[in-house]
This record gives structure tokens, C-alpha cells and sequence, in this order.
């Protein structure tokens, strides 16, 4: 798999709440309930209209598999700090996502802590 | 002591507010709307007030409500929606949405170019003679938007647009919507605070007119951003060439 590294961003959790300029429906994942997943980095894309992020995953239930995520927009992930070549493939990086509320794999990304221990967003060690 | 104090730290936020922002006025007496704005947030730690007023809800005509519906009913619970293929939201929705990502203005005598940031979507509104007649353009999701000044205020009208069913404000394309343009009380630190009074009517579609205002404050040192959002579709058509004909694609 090619690891490409493009342009990159998080929009403040705040900013989609409050402002809502959703590119298509959130109602497929799970707001309420974020859960932090830990993978190494497959492919990330820092785009517009949002993030597209592969990482490789391992858990019990599921066994190791690639898994794809999306976040927030490039534009918005570089106001709240995020710079580009943060994250590098084979990187192993910690996400927080609002998980498929249909149980598949996958989820919104809307935090993250990059490979140098910087938090971007929600994720905190207390969770 | 004070109250002198009081006066005083006005008097410096103003001073440094006027030096921070755009100057208000042009060679030709009209307000310069010129600069960024975003979301009107208010004076700190005071209740601001809603960056929105609305006057009323949208209220659909029955055929209105049905396209609404196929439209939800095709994309609801999906990642198809305008946005998502950096499809800009038209008229009234980029200028009702705008603030969470920035807006910019660029003003000229004859021209307001408005910049929102979200899906780099731009309105060119022509004022006085610049302004052609709008049955001579084709009809885009942003109209074609002619103003003129009264007094302090900048009078918009934007016909000529698209039908919308993919918009959070559907409309016809009978759909015609005005906006008035003016300066708002500033904030307690002279920061200034653009408002504008939008009423959508659409004989076709909505049962009466969508009346609403907008209010945005401006920012002095933001660094509004370009939207680059059609690339990673052209690399992803790209990248299948490349693999088709067995070739290394180097551009990323």
C-alpha cells in the first residue's frame, strides 16, 4: 500500500458542534459515546472535506485489520495545531473517534495525539 | 478615578481596534466591509446574543417538502452529500453558514468579493454600474447578486439561482433573496460587528418569505485559508491510471 502523506487538519469539536456545516450526514456515528483506538499509521490523507486516515489495528475480538477513518478538515485540524508531516506512515498514533453506531469498523476522528506526545483536540491520558 | 480609567481603556481599545481592522469608511463615504470575519461571539464574558435572528421558520409548500424528503431519503446515514464533493452550499447557505470557517471581503467600488473559506465558494456581488442584468447569466447555486448603497447600508439582491433540494434552505429556482449590509454596535473593545438582514421569498416553494439576520464579528489577525478539496479526487482517478497501466505514480 502506498503510504501517502498529504495536506492535514483538525476542526475544533466545538466549531462542528456549534457551526454544524456538515459535508453529509453524521448520523452514522456515534457522538456520544468516543472511544480512543491506538494503531499504526497505514495512510493519512490531510484533506478537504475531511481527514482519511488508515490505521492498522489489533484486538482481541477482531484480530489485526486495516482500518479506515475520517475526521475533521484539513482547514480546521491546522487551526487547532495540527502541522504537516506530524504523522508519518508506520507511525503509531492514538485517535479518538465517534465509533459506527452499526458496530462495523471505522468511525470519525475527532482527536488525536501525535508521535511526540502533543494532544490535538480531546484526547487525554486520563482516558 | 474610575470612571477616568474606564474612559481610558475605551479610548486605547479603540484606538487599537481602529488600528487593527479595516478602516470603516471609503474615498466615497460608504462603509468598507473589508477584512475577516467570523461567528459573532459577543463581549467577553457578557451574553452576546445570537449570531442569528430568526424571524421566522422555513416553511415548505407541499411539492417542496416532498423533494426535500428523496432527497433525504437517498443520502441520510450516508457520506453523499454536496459538501463531501466540495460542492459549495449556495445561496442563502453559504452566506447563513458562514463564520465557523471565516469569511473574507474584499471590497471595491463597484464590487464586493466575498470569499467563504469552507469549499473556497465565492460570490461576486456587483454594485452600481458594474451590476449587469441578471437574465443575461446563467443561473448558478450562488445567483447572480446586484447592490446598491442606501445610505450606510449595502442593499444585495440575488437572483437567478438553482433549484436546491441538497441545501439546509431549499428553495426554487423562483427563489430571490435580499440582504442589507451594515456595521452593528461594535464590541465593548471597538472590535467591529457586521450584521445583515436576509429575507428569501420563493413563490414555488415556500409558503412565506425566510426572514432572518446574520451577525459576524471581525478578526484582526486571523489567517483565512484556502480550501483545497478537489485534488484528492483528480490523485485517487490518477492513482487508478497509474495502477491500470502498471505504472508508479509519483505525485502525491
Amino acid at each position: 500500500m502506498n503510504i501517502i502523506l498529504r495536506s492535514f487538519s483538525i476542526l475544533a469539536l466545538a466549531l462542528v458542534a456549534g457551526h454544524a456545516f456538515a459535508h453529509h450526514s453524521a448520523a452514522q456515528f456515534d457522538f456520544r459515546n468516543t472511544i480512543l483506538i491506538t494503531g499504526k499509521v497505514q495512510e493519512v490523507r490531510f484533506a478537504n472535506p475531511h481527514l482519511r486516515l488508515i490505521l492498522e489495528v489489533s484486538d482481541e475480538a477482531r484480530g489485526t485489520r486495516d482500518i479506515e477513518y475520517e475526521g475533521h478538515s484539513r482547514n480546521n485540524m491546522r487551526r487547532q495545531g495540527l502541522m504537516p508531516d506530524m504523522f508519518r506512515g508506520g507511525d503509531e498514533v492514538t485517535i479518538r473517534i465517534a465509533p459506527m453506531r452499526n458496530g462495523e469498523d471505522g468511525g470519525y476522528v475527532t482527536a488525536l495525539r501525535t508521535p511526540d506526545g502533543a494532544e490535538i483536540g480531546r484526547v487525554t491520558g486520563a482516558d | 478615578m474610575k470612571t477616568f480609567l474606564v474612559k481610558n481603556f475605551f479610548a486605547s481599545a479603540t484606538f487599537v481596534a481602529v488600528s487593527l481592522f479595516p478602516t470603516l469608511s471609503t474615498a466615497a463615504d460608504t462603509p468598507d466591509f473589508s477584512g475577516a470575519w467570523t461567528t459573532y461571539r459577543g463581549n467577553p464574558g457578557a451574553p452576546g446574543g445570537p449570531s442569528r435572528f430568526m424571524g421566522g421558520e422555513l416553511k415548505l409548500k407541499p411539492q417542496a417538502e416532498k423533494a426535500r424528503q428523496d432527497f433525504i431519503s437517498v443520502t441520510e446515514g450516508t457520506n453523499h452529500g454536496a459538501g463531501n464533493s466540495c460542492v459549495g452550499s449556495g445561496m442563502p447557505g453559504s452566506m447563513l453558514g458562514s463564520g465557523g470557517y471565516p469569511m473574507e471581503i474584499l471590497q471595491r467600488p463597484e464590487q464586493l468579493f466575498v470569499v467563504y473559506e469552507a469549499h473556497n465558494e465565492i460570490r461576486r456581488i456587483y454594485i452600481g454600474d458594474e451590476a449587469g442584468d441578471p437574465n443575461d447569466y446563467f443561473p448558478e447555486r450562488n445567483g447572480y447578486s446586484t447592490a446598491r448603497w442606501e445610505g450606510d447600508r449595502l442593499i444585495v439582491e440575488t437572483t437567478r439561482l438553482k433549484t436546491q433540494v441538497d441545501s439546509r434552505y431549499p428553495h426554487s429556482d423562483q427563489a430571490s433573496i435580499r440582504e442589507e449590509y451594515y456595521f452593528d454596535t461594535p464590541l465593548l473593545d471597538g472590535t467591529p460587528v457586521l450584521a445583515a438582514d436576509l429575507v428569501m421569498t420563493d413563490p414555488l416553494w415556500l409558503e412565506e418569505p425566510l426572514i432572518t439576520t446574520k451577525r459576524w464579528q471581525a478578526l484582526s489577525d486571523y489567517h483565512v485559508l484556502t480550501y483545497e478539496c478537489t485534488e484528492p479526487l483528480w490523485l485517487d482517478e490518477m492513482e487508478g491510471l497509474y495502477e491500470e497501466a502498471g505504472l508508479e505514480m509519483v505525485q502525491e
